[in-house]
């Protein structure tokens, strides 16, 4: 769970205190917006899947109910039961209820940034179910009592030297061994004693698709696949937007997911679930916990196309140089920063202005979402609900006043620039502008103004 | 033809000399260039720090006082790109006005040649701003699949002697962002010193754009971490002025 | 219970209708050597792939390419190993699979079978192998999905090249937590 008292200005000071790690995290990151970059190259339809995902996820928003309606009478002519949760605790009690049901005690865990949003793990340890993340990134940061810190990478603010020490310490690796190889490997003999021994098996869901009430599931790793075919229960906790009309439309999606989110043509797995195995039960929950509210706010509904790839995160200036701990929601970048505020204004207030609106972010994004409109978006919800901080609320109704008087709005510059200049040398240094190692703008000693009315204003 | 000249507020009162080239360059072609003086600031940071009636009032005022004129025209791109995106629809004339000094010269003046031949027999390394690059198609963004094109390097190709280069990553923002790069200064300085060590990395003596504020914010970073490479508004290139 | 105000709240906020696009109406890439695309990708991703030589059967394939072997099961053939439980699979050090298509874009192999019981043997195998027809080589997803079928009770999935992570580092690992390789024969 995340500390969503984090204010995003503070939080990325002390991220770039040790500015030789934030650098190499901006081109850890980066790298994966290259390897994204060449992808998009070699597919001439690239802008065509992207705006026919588009289509595809607004058409399918436009009549979710329906969908959703007739993906749950597929999965359950297919032998899957549905369940519905309203919210968080709804979802984890049924969860919950699941594993008590079957005296289930260790649950193995695939990626799912729907139970992070949900506190699912600290419900469940609460009552005494040992749960275990599988993916090696969310291992990691689970040994670590973190949340994850990118929702494709949730280690990638990690060095490789701090999981050594961590599985030194948690899996009785060699000391000193930095290898990656050698680490992961070691992760996998781990989790593999869990996968074999698991009572239970949780996976998210990547797409639901209603002509065939199927679920897809993506990974790289496999640890989705050997979670659910090998504990005799299988649980999909899904985001009630993962939906699809029909099954041809994933050829649309697959080729856009793995392509933004890694910079790789596919993940290893795309695996589709249409019923439990045999001797075993699959059940679905689905879950609202406030994204029907969001569907119907014209300015936000949007957001909910999202397929959760990371790839604006990726391309964000300010994320590579502040890592998803200076945001206060549970996912941070760009996507994160309409969520959350989505969510609750002024509890994710920040995250809103943690952007330049550069607007890289939507022209990355696969599904096209609108991000930097959006985020703009969120800053007037916060101007309206009085989220704002009340010094930015005071700069900007004054220079209001300002702009309604000519006269008064040259006076303003033209003291700015006269006093600046007379500033004590300590002050034009040491004021929060100029602190992080940039000069104060050079003053002229003539605005433009009053260059015209000498040289060119008729009389 | 009526010409509006529209200054905005971070250039007359810190960058005259960009507003000063930029009417040059514009009477340098035989037009007649007004600036009314009852302009004031067009709305962006109220609208990008959520003061939407702010912003609409002071667009309002932004469509007075530059309604005689056929064509407004500003060396500043990002201010260009919120009234031609992000006004009220009732101000559509407006919108459909106003244009950057660039796109003016390439779109509306078709220009062939300056007004007066420029030599600059130097390395200069584009700096493609967010708001022209994203909102207002000035080039191909490095995230689409779309076909390569530049304003900017179209425009010096005018220029003798002049080449140009690109920093490794293309288009990545420099940090300014308006309001953020008070509200967030670290992350702004951050991105401000990266972006400014790779447009110096290419060997260029000069960064150019057509954003000015983005100039001026990179220009603090040079002064402040005492860089070798010199911020340079393209007006003032296209009027020979950058040589100093 | 909170199923019906869940739907109630959704048709309530409905946005404006959009339409469906056609997915099938633009041209999408096609490769001139399927074959050769397939090949050099999936070598970047943890797999190799290869046509049999005349006469050459599967096992033979197998067998020079990855001489030292554990246990091996091989569900191309009629008569296999069975297993009782998912769990028995997990000793299993090479498991050859049939594979109803491939795919060019991505160098991923449709599997999905009705006569395996329990699918855990993709994925606990050290190894894998899906031998697929050559002819069943589509350029990309579009045209896979108008093929795929699901035989397996309901399961089907691509696989493409090993199971990788590069959780650490960025630095690609081969081996996460299913197959360490993969091997894709085309007969």
């Amino acid at each position: 769970m995340k500390d969503d008292s984090i204010r995003h200005p503070a939080a990325a000071r002390e991220f770039l205190a040790d500015r030789e790690r934030a650098r190499w995290h901006d081109s850890a990151i980066w790298w994966v917006r290259q390897k994204r970059d060449a992808q998009m190259a070699q597919l001439p339809e690239w802008e065509t899947l992207r705006t026919m995902a588009e289509q595809i996820k607004a058409h399918t928003l436009s009549r979710l109910d329906e969908y959703l309606e007739a993906f749950e009478r597929k999965a359950e002519e297919n032998g899957v039961v549905v369940h519905w949760a309203a919210d968080a605790d709804e979802h984890n009690r049924i969860v919950h209820g699941l594993l008590a049901e079957r005296g289930v005690n260790k649950l193995v865990k695939s990626k799912s940034m729907l139970t992070e949003e949900c506190g699912l793990n600290p419900y469940l340890e609460a009552r005494g179910v040992e749960v275990i993340d599988t993916d090696l990134g969310e291992r990691i940061v689970q040994l670590r009592h973190e949340a994850p810190s990118h929702i494709v990478m949730p280690a990638i603010h990690l060095k490789k030297q701090q999981i050594s020490e961590l599985f030194e310490r948690e899996l009785g690796t060699e000391p000193g061994n930095f290898d990656p190889t050698y680490l992961t490997h070691a992760a996998r003999a781990n989790l593999r004693e869990h996968f074999l021994s698991a009572g239970a098996g949780l996976t998210g869901v990547n797409f639901a698709i209603a002509e065939t009430g199927g679920l897809v599931v993506c990974t790289n790793e496999g640890n989705a696949d050997l979670g659910s075919a090998l504990p005799p229960l299988h649980i999909a906790c899904m985001g009630l937007e993962k939906l699809i009309p029909r099954l041809e439309h994933l050829g649309v999606f697959t080729r856009l997911l793995a392509r933004s989110a890694i910079g790789s043509p596919t993940t290893t797995y795309t695996s589709h679930f249409h019923k439990p195995r045999p001797g075993g039960e699959l059940h679905v929950v689905i879950v609202d916990n406030g994204r029907s509210e969001i569907l119907g706010r014209e300015d936000f509904y949007q957001s909910l196309r999202c397929i959760r790839c990371g790839a604006c995160m990726n391309t964000c200036p300010v994320y590579r140089r502040s890592s998803g701990y200076s945001y206060s929601y549970i996912i941070p970048g760009p996507i994160g920063s309409t969520l959350g505020p989505s969510r609750d204004i002024r509890k994710h207030a920040s995250m809103a202005f943690a952007c330049t609106t550069c607007a890289s972010c939507d022209n990355v994004c696969p599904v096209r979402i609108p991000l930097s409109e959006q985020l703009v978006a969120q800053r007037a919800r916060a101007w309206q609900t009085g989220a704002l901080p009340a010094g930015k609320r005071a700069a900007i109704g004054a220079l209001g006043v300002l702009t309604r008087h000519p006269a008064l709005f040259a006076l303003a510059g033209k003291t700015l620039r006269k006093v600046f200049p007379i500033l004590p040398a300590g002050l034009a240094q040491d004021n929060p502008y100029s602190r992080p190692g940039r000069a104060l703008p050079e003053m002229p000693a003539q605005s433009f103004r009053e260059w015209w009315l000498q040289n060119r204003k008729k009389p | 033809m009526k010409i509006g000249l529209f200054v905005p507020c971070h250039v007359n009162e810190l960058a005259p000399e960009v507003a000063i080239a930029t009417l040059e360059l514009l009477e340098g072609y035989g037009l007649t260039v007004d600036y009314p003086l009852a302009q004031t600031c067009c709305g962006q940071p109220q609208f990008n720090n959520g003061d939407l009636k702010g912003a609409d009032r002071a667009a309002g005022r932004f469509a007075e006082v530059f309604a005689g004129y056929d064509y407004i025209v500003s060396p500043g791109t990002s201010c260009v790109s919120h009234v031609g995106a992000h006004t009220p629809d009732a101000l559509s004339k407006t919108r459909s006005r106003v244009y950057e000094l660039v796109e003016f010269l390439q779109d509306v003046l078709k220009v062939e040649r300056l007004p007066k031949p420029v030599y600059f027999p130097h390395k200069v390394s584009l700096h493609q701003s967010c708001h022209g690059l994203r909102l207002r198609a000035h080039a191909t963004p490095s995230e689409r699949m779309l076909p390569y094109q530049s304003r900017l390097e179209r425009i010096l190709a005018l220029v003798d002697g002049v080449s140009v280069v690109y920093p490794q990553r293309r288009d990545e923002c420099c940090g300014f962002g308006g309001s953020f790069c008070v509200d967030e200064p670290e992350v702004s300085v951050a991105m401000g010193e990266d972006r400014v060590d790779g447009h110096a990395a290419t060997g260029a003596e000069f960064i150019v754009g057509a954003e000015p504020s983005c100039l001026m914010h990179m220009g603090g970073v040079i002064r402040a971490q005492d860089k070798a490479i010199r911020p340079l508004h393209i007006a003032l290139l296209l009027t020979g002025r950058g040589g100093a | 219970m909170s199923r019906d105000a869940i739907l109630a709240r959704i048709r309530r906020h409905r946005p404006a209708e959009a339409a469906l696009p056609d997915i099938h109406a633009p041209a999408f890439i096609t490769y001139q050597d399927r074959y050769a695309q397939f090949a050099t990708l999936i070598a970047g991703l943890g797999g190799h792939a290869l046509t049999l030589a005349p006469g050459q059967t599967v096992r033979e394939a197998v067998d020079t390419h990855w001489p030292a072997q554990g246990r091996v099961v091989d569900t191309t053939q009629a008569i296999h190993d069975e297993a009782a439980s998912p769990h028995d699979w997990a000793d299993v050090d090479i498991a050859i699979v049939p594979g109803q298509l491939a795919v060019a874009e991505n160098a991923a192999v449709w599997v999905s079978q009705d006569a395996l019981a329990y699918r855990s043997l993709y994925f606990l195998a050290q190894r894998l192998v899906m031998v697929v027809p050559r002819d069943a080589l589509v350029d990309t997803m579009r045209d896979a999905y108008a093929r795929v079928g699901f035989a397996e009770h309901g399961f089907g999935s691509f696989i493409s090249g090993s199971s990788r992570t590069a959780d650490i580092e960025q630095s690609l690992v081969m081996g996460a937590h299913g197959a360490m390789a993969a091997l894709v024969v085309f007969e």
